[in-house]
């Protein structure tokens, strides 16, 4: 009976989670931000351009718009969150001592931050 | 001593890396290395993305010219192999989320098929739309 249940749950490699940590959920309220942020980011700067890439021109008026402005910022930092979220848990893989585990998730949390400035940078002086 | 360690840690990595390793696994086990896989290379792309966008800032020359180069046919296939890194990772991770909230457990093996149907048709129309111009 346990062999059994053993297996399942090597079958299913999501079931091995004991409980939701903290992380995973932010894993998946991001992901689910995403889909509708990288969707509208895709259809927007991809699909609905003539040629599939917007000229200068076209970026600065695009970016200029306040709504959209906001919806880029925030794909921003949903993407960074989602991506350091994404790069712990592979890292944890490797069993860290709890010491390193932490020192990960401040790393990570750093490269977070200036990815997101340098993100906010780039938008202002492209706007200005 | 390290004589000891040594086992550990290579213990510890073949457990690390043992999620890569597919062969004679169930679907479950392929989803979760796509989903993987399709990550990795997300997060690359992401950071390239970044800084290919700080041309913008050395204004219109720079941009302009780039965009011109982003136009042929060479790198309009790599925005197809992205758009299917994007729709594998989302999809996947739109069922890897019911999952871990017990809803559709018992269908996954179905919701994963389903996902991987979805992406081809999805793809299909895309680079059709794509490299058609």
């Amino acid at each position: 009976m346990e062999n059994q249940l053993e297996q399942k749950m090597l079958n299913n490699p999501f079931a091995r989670e004991p409980k939701a940590s903290s992380g995973w959920l932010w894993q998946v309220f991001t992901g689910v931000g995403l889909v509708f942020l990288l969707g509208l980011h895709f259809i927007a700067n991809h699909f609905i351009v003539k040629g599939g890439l917007r000229d200068f021109a076209n970026v600065v008026s695009y970016l200029r718009n306040p709504i959209i402005l906001v919806l880029e910022v925030l794909f921003l930092v949903v993407v960074t969150t989602h991506a350091m979220l994404g790069v712990r848990a592979i890292v944890m893989d490797f069993g860290l001592s709890d010491r390193i585990e932490k020192r990960l998730s401040q790393a990570l949390t750093i490269i977070g931050v200036l990815t997101v400035v340098y993100g906010l940078w780039l938008t202002w002086t492209i706007i200005h | 001593m390290a004589t000891l360690e040594q086992p550990l840690e290579k213990s510890k990595y073949r457990r690390a890396g043992r999620w890569f390793d597919v062969r004679r696994r169930k679907a479950g086990m392929w989803a979760y290395a796509l989903n993987r896989i399709t990550g990795i290379g997300l997060v690359v792309y992401l950071y390239l993305h970044l800084g290919v966008l700080s041309l913008l800032s050395r204004g219109p020359t720079s941009w302009d010219s780039f965009v011109s180069l982003a136009r042929s046919p060479s790198f309009l296939t790599l925005d197809v192999i992205l758009l299917a890194g994007f729709l594998i990772h989302g999809l996947n991770g739109l069922r890897v989320a019911l999952t871990g909230f017990n809803i559709g457990v018992k269908q996954q093996k179905v919701l994963f098929s389903a996902l991987i149907l979805v992406t081809i048709v999805a793809l299909t129309v895309a680079e059709l739309k794509i490299l058609g111009g």
